[in-house]
């Protein structure tokens, strides 16, 4: 089954939140939403957690994961 | 004191997507902490970055693929040796 996961991303405009954006729409295998004010990203995927974090890491920001939701 | 055998070239990259200050750092750390990244400045208002690097270990395509890679959309606009 395809989980949600929940991850807070040190995004701080929408420069941060379009290179998340630019880097999850790389995947073809996932669906995500964006909250950019509360810095949390939601990611629908099958892939794991870690490397779900790394991909989000790439854009250089503190990732932190807040588990499935 | 010997010259040091390494090849250094300086490269201006286009970046776009980049808003604040805070993403110019993030690219600024990321790509600064590269293996063969000698120095890097990145300019909010031009859009661009500018890299002295290592040829051995780098080329300006790579260096605009690893900032791709961050989720910014880089070119190769002009090349200076």
């Amino acid at each position: 089954m395809t989980q949600k996961h929940e991850f807070e991303v040190a995004m701080t405009c929408e420069g941060c939140s379009g290179a998340v954006t630019r880097i999850l729409n790389k995947l073809e295998d996932v669906k995500f939403e964006i909250d950019l004010p509360n810095r949390l990203v939601w990611i629908e995927s099958d892939r794991d957690v870690a490397f779900l974090t790394d991909t989000l890491k790439k854009c250089g920001k503190e990732v932190k994961y807040n588990g499935a939701k | 004191i010997m010259p040091q055998k390494v090849n250094l070239c300086s490269v201006s990259l286009g970046v776009v997507g980049m808003t604040c200050g805070s993403c110019v750092q993030s690219i600024e750390q990321r790509i600064g902490s590269l293996p063969g990244v000698i120095r890097i400045k990145v300019s909010l208002e031009q859009n661009n970055a500018t890299v002295i690097f290592d040829q051995s270990q780098h080329s300006p395509e790579s260096l605009s693929e690893a900032i791709e890679d961050m989720g910014f959309e880089s070119s190769l606009s002009d090349s200076s040796t």
